[in-house]
């Protein structure tokens, strides 16, 4: 992690309240994000995970507090914030190819009417090689595994070279050898200082990918380090009776 | 056979209305792609109801056709792009509302008028060998317009349609992409209703595009797969009215002729794709383990 005190935080949520209409949703967020640090946003379904990425994105209204983006005001930072989808959030049959879908990362920098350059798709490729689909660039992107799909989503976001990325629930059902690619890839980007947000239902991956945990249930439950944050008692608090404890002091989050 | 095919074009009308279909196949043709992409085959439907009552009004005061489709056209776009950006309001119930509300207005208009009959005929189904030089003029210059705003917004426009969240996420105006490919589609519309009339002219811009889909799976071949088949469908539908009506007596209209066209020519490609699936998804015959008889040697 980057420290320091000429270095604003990636994030901050200050006493943050999100509502799509009147009522709010979530209530009472309060925490940061270093540059270079991770946070899992943790909580049942309709916790209010998805609508906290989309407030830090600025497309859902905040009704209570503040949230500052690298510095400044969500829509303000949209440039140089990435989102990474879930992959079966995309239409499989949109005729577009991996390379296609890599270069829309760069879009904000190739800027209005102008079509991509040499470097753009070089940067494009090395995104691609950065997952281990480079030898796949020129297929439809319709035709990959749910997996790889998701890596090409990951790789989107880092020809972006974003100081912020925001994953929802990237690890949902993907095999194995996708869980390492995209937690080698993390690591990589919080090596050069980009902070990472990602919500999660996956405690294990959290704990690999993530410093710091936010748990969520229409409130903030916890917000700290990953090892304080889920505690069994927090766990409990957040999900009720979906969270068993077993022997040994391990929580299961039963879904 | 080639004089079959060439011969109807001998007349001035006949050519004039064979480029007026060009211009309409090449606009129609790209125009439609992105309408599928962005499955926005509904909205078409609306604009092209909504320009109906503009047609008429405009008929009844003297005014423009032209004009008054382009005002009651933007009335509905911009109606849609306020509705749609609701919540509360369900998309596919607002665009049906306006359908019936903006086609009920245009023949309460028709309907007070006097001797409409043959001129509702050319509203509805549109005229397309009456078409003269000022008419190819406005069509072109509606085509280069929308071309040249597609081409410049391409891969946003591609952006909004394959990740509308992430799109937005990176900060681009999604309501403007909105309103600009809408007004597009109604400036298309616009320009082909008085060829092809209120009723037929969806068939330009959506059935093109979906047999393209069928063909070819990236999006710059797709447009040019769409126009050529809209160019080619015009050109044969042509022939077939004319040969039909002046050599055979059948009284094709020319418009009509020219979507049963695209209707047919759409049918052959989805039944000569599912032929083709079915071919390649059977399985293959397991080799034979008998030995092949040795080959007789010279």
């Amino acid at each position: 992690m980057t420290h320091s005190r000429f270095v604003t935080p990636a994030l901050v949520l200050d006493n943050v309240a999100a509502a799509y209409d009147r009522d709010p949703v979530l209530e009472g967020v309060s925490g940061s994000v270093e540059r270079g640090g991770s946070l899992a946003l943790i909580g049942p379904n309709g916790a209010g995970k998805s609508t906290l990425i989309k407030a830090i994105l600025g497309l859902v209204p905040i009704v209570g507090g503040r949230i500052e983006v690298l510095g400044t005001t969500p829509s303000q930072a949209r440039g140089d914030v990435a989102y990474v989808p879930q992959a079966e959030a995309l239409d499989h049959e949109f005729p577009v190819d991996v390379l296609q879908v890599v270069l829309m990362g760069r879009y904000r920098r190739i800027g209005w009417v102008w079509r991509p350059n040499r470097a753009h798709k070089a940067a494009a490729l090395e995104a691609l090689d950065e997952v281990g689909l480079a030898h796949r660039a020129h297929d439809r992107f319709g035709v990959l595994s749910g997996g790889q799909r998701q890596r090409v989503l990951l790789a989107r976001a880092v020809a972006q070279e974003a100081g912020l990325l925001l994953l929802d629930e990237p690890f949902n059902g993907v095999d194995a050898t996708t869980t390492d690619s995209l937690l080698a890839v993390l690591e990589g980007l919080r090596a050069k200082g980009v902070a990472v947000v990602m919500s999660t239902h996956d405690l294990s991956v959290a704990h690999l990918a993530c410093d710091a945990a936010c748990l969520l249930n229409h409130h903030q439950v916890a917000f700290g380090p990953i090892a304080e944050a889920l505690s069994a008692d927090r766990l409990k608090a957040t999900y009720g009776s979906s969270a068993l404890l077993l022997e040994g002091g391990t929580t299961l989050i039963a879904r | 056979m080639w004089d079959l095919l060439v011969e109807p074009f001998s007349t001035d009308y006949m050519r004039r209305a064979l480029v007026e279909l060009v211009l309409l196949g090449v606009l129609g043709g790209v125009v439609g792609v992105y309408v599928l992409l962005r499955r926005l085959a509904f909205i078409t439907e609306v604009v092209q109801h909504a320009v109906f009552p503009g047609i008429a009004v405009a008929f009844v005061v003297g005014q423009s056709l032209l004009a008054g489709a382009l005002a009651s056209g933007a009335l509905a776009v911009a109606l849609l792009a306020v509705g749609s950006r609701r919540r509360q309001i369900d998309a596919d119930a607002l665009m049906a509302l306006l359908i019936a509300t903006f086609f009920a207005f245009g023949v309460v208009v028709v309907s007070r008028g006097t001797g409409f009959q043959s001129d509702l005929t050319a509203l509805l189904f549109g005229r397309i060998l009456s078409v003269d030089q000022r008419e190819l003029i406005d069509t072109a210059v509606v085509a280069v317009v929308c071309l040249l705003v597609l081409a410049a917004l391409h891969k946003e426009l591609v952006l909004r349609a394959f990740d509308p969240i992430g799109a937005e996420a990176a900060g681009y105006p999604i309501a403007a992409l909105d309103l600009v490919l809408n007004l597009v589609v109604m400036l298309t519309i616009v320009a082909a209703v008085r060829a092809l009339g209120t009723v037929l002219v969806v068939a330009f811009v959506v059935t093109p595009a979906a047999t393209a889909r069928l063909l070819v799976r990236r999006i710059g071949p797709m447009m040019v797969v769409a126009v050529a088949f809209a160019g080619l469908c015009g050109w044969l539908g042509l022939v077939v009215s004319y040969q039909g009506s002046v050599h055979h007596g059948w009284r094709l209209a020319s418009g009509a002729t020219v979507v049963m066209c695209l209707t047919v020519g759409f049918v052959l490609v989805a039944a000569g794709r599912a032929v083709v699936h079915v071919v390649r998804s059977r399985p293959v015959a397991a080799p034979s383990r008998e030995p092949r008889p040795a080959a007789a040697r010279p």
